[in-house]
């Protein structure tokens, strides 16, 4: 951990423009960051404020092991990691939900009828937990991407993924059946970082609140 | 090669790691000694029973569980505590009170590793069973600040909370158990996003929202107690707040009180806890370093109520921040035809308090010369 730098990790992506407007609204520096830059780390002296780009998916493991103090991340990647951070602020961009759905052939399908049914997802905590408090059972099936070809595939009977506009479910023949969460951005702080280092994180925090609140 | 594997989350120690464990744990044992306490052992594994009984239930998912031939379900001790208030209860009831223990222990969890957190980890702590009041918690928290200091560490604080504060504000809510535990988990967690929107759906008094929402984010000196209005309608709570204050007065007493901040989010994950209690956390680790607190009511789960309270560091988190030591003992290594006039040569050097290691394959001055040389602190004395 930077003595003196305070260090946010930031998510590369979708997420990026409008975190970047945010930091900016908010008086921290921005200046050099490009969407497609190839730089991981962006120093700003005279703030003592650093950033590390990440994958949105590693932005939690960062801000966890202190590595970064704070972190901005999609509240679909801290479900699914569970890690050990606290979560400061709803950012309220980068909206998006969990569904479970179905080919639309089925879909006057109940959700029990789905026990025992096989499930593609890339987030296999959040499906496993969702299906459980249901008290129904399904195997998961754990991909990297492009969800929606497992039920066109046949190896899978349905899906769980993020959706925010549902374009890409319609496109593949998917309807949407339950809702499981939203899922917004957040501003995340390491637990130890936000009590050593409050005279610093605890303002911000508040700054970007502020801002939220005022433009929502 | 499969047979050379250990289980997961386990680790070897080599000496240089060890040596730092040791000489933290002697300095820890040499000022609690100091204090009074003394040692205790308990076995490395107790029954279930006794662990769910003094920890909660929910602790069993990271308990590691095996059975004995007689059909008891056994578990590696997951903390020292809750088995040093049974051997309280087993062996103590007749003792003078108070008793002040110390202990220096292996424990085991099935967590996930990872930097700063291991399957088997080492703790060392103390409890002081019987005395209740905040001279006793006042000790047991400059002692854990003493230990800190004397182990070598400068740059850290003790988060300092009265748990009382928050369970009785939840009492005044009259919310079920459930929720009660969720807004617990919540404001542990620092969940604020989620602590908003479930405090938002709930049928309770604004004012208590809104502190219960602030509890989280207070943190600083004694002028956080200021901002906490509600507290002032419940008494419980408000004689919680009085805690804090006097054991404020009585750090200051003993001169920790710099070390010490206010942070009403400190809840500490165990169920046992009733008062005071507090975390230790350094800036160059993003893990907590140590953590304690008052626990009335675990002794008397085991058929002997009694006030108690204590703390636990854990060592390989410490060995994490400190610096490396060096140790001010010579080191020789000792080489020579003559073999007589080595060893007495190294007899009268280990008399003398220093480290000798003798040459027993009968190197030449050359090749001990290159010994040394990959060797740091130390020094060749070759006897022709």
């Amino acid at each position: 951990m930077q003595k003196d730098y305070l260090t946010i990790a930031l998510s590369k992506g979708t997420l990026l423009k409008p975190t970047l407007k945010l930091l900016q609204e908010a008086m921290l520096p921005v200046e050099g960051i490009e969407p497609d830059s190839r730089n991981m780390v962006f120093n700003y002296e005279n703030a003592a404020i650093k950033y590390i780009m990440c994958r949105p998916t590693d932005v939690p493991t960062y801000v966890e092991q202190g590595a970064a103090d704070l972190g901005i991340v999609g509240k679909d990647v801290i479900v699914e990691q569970g890690k050990d951070v606290f979560e400061m602020a709803d950012l309220k961009f980068g909206y998006c939900r969990f569904v479970v759905a179905v080919p639309a052939e089925m879909k006057e399908i109940s959700l029990k009828e789905l026990n025992y049914k096989r499930v593609a997802t890339k987030f296999p905590t959040v499906a496993e937990n969702f299906f459980r408090s249901q008290g129904l059972q399904v195997e998961i099936i754990k991909l990297h991407g492009n969800v929606e070809l497992a039920p066109i595939m046949g190896i899978s009977d349905t899906i769980v993924d993020i959706v925010s506009t549902g374009r890409t479910l319609r496109e593949n023949n998917l309807v949407e059946l339950v809702k499981i969460m939203d899922s917004t951005t957040r501003l995340i702080a390491n637990r130890v970082s936000y009590r050593t280092r409050y005279e610093r994180i605890q303002p911000m925090i508040e700054t970007m609140q502020k801002i939220v609140k005022g433009g929502s | 090669m499969s047979n050379r594997e250990i289980p997961k989350g386990l680790r070897d120690l080599l000496p240089s790691e060890v040596k730092k464990m040791r000489s933290i744990e002697n300095k820890a044992a040499r000022l609690f000694q100091s204090y009074g306490y003394e040692e205790v052992i308990t076995p490395t594994f107790e029954y279930l029973e006794v662990v769910e009984n003094g920890a909660g239930g929910n602790i069993r998912q990271e308990l590691f569980l095996f059975m004995d031939r007689e059909g008891g379900i056994l578990s590696l001790r997951p903390e020292i505590t809750v088995s040093i208030a049974r051997l309280a209860a087993t062996h103590l009831q007749d003792a003078c009170f108070p008793q002040r223990l110390y202990y220096q222990a292996n424990v085991f969890r099935h967590v996930q590793p990872h930097l700063a957190q291991y399957r088997e980890f080492w703790q060392l702590g103390i409890e002081l069973l019987g005395a209740s009041g905040v001279k006793a918690d006042a000790e047991v928290i400059t002692i854990a600040v003493q230990a800190l200091q004397d182990i070598g560490l400068d740059n850290f604080k003790l988060s300092l909370n009265q748990i009382g504060i928050f369970n009785s504000l939840l009492d005044d809510s009259g919310i079920n158990i459930e929720d009660r535990s969720l807004i617990r988990s919540l404001v542990e967690r620092k969940d604020l996003v989620e602590l908003s929107q479930v405090l938002e759906g709930m049928t309770i008094d604004d004012g208590l929202k809104e502190t219960i929402a602030a509890l989280p984010i207070l943190h600083g000196g004694m002028e956080v107690l200021n901002r906490i209005p509600y507290v002032e309608k419940n008494p419980n709570a408000a004689t919680a707040v009085n805690d804090l204050i006097q054991i404020y007065d009585v750090l200051k007493v003993s001169g920790v009180q710099d070390k010490i901040v206010l942070d009403m989010g400190v809840l500490r994950g165990l169920d046992y806890y009733t008062g005071i209690v507090f975390e230790g956390y350094s800036p160059d680790l993003g893990y907590g370093l140590l953590g304690g607190g008052r626990y009335d009511n675990l002794m008397g789960k085991f058929g002997f109520p009694c006030p108690a309270t204590g703390f636990s560091l854990g060592m390989e988190r410490l060995a994490l921040v400190l610096k490396d030591q060096h140790s001010e003992v010579q080191h020789y290594l000792l080489g020579g035809s003559n073999f007589q006039a080595v060893v007495d040569k190294a007899q009268k050097l280990r008399e003398e308090g220093n480290i000798v290691e003798m040459d027993v394959l009968g190197s030449s001055r050359e090749d001990l010369e290159q010994i040394v040389l990959e060797r740091e602190n130390c020094v060749l004395i070759y006897l022709d």
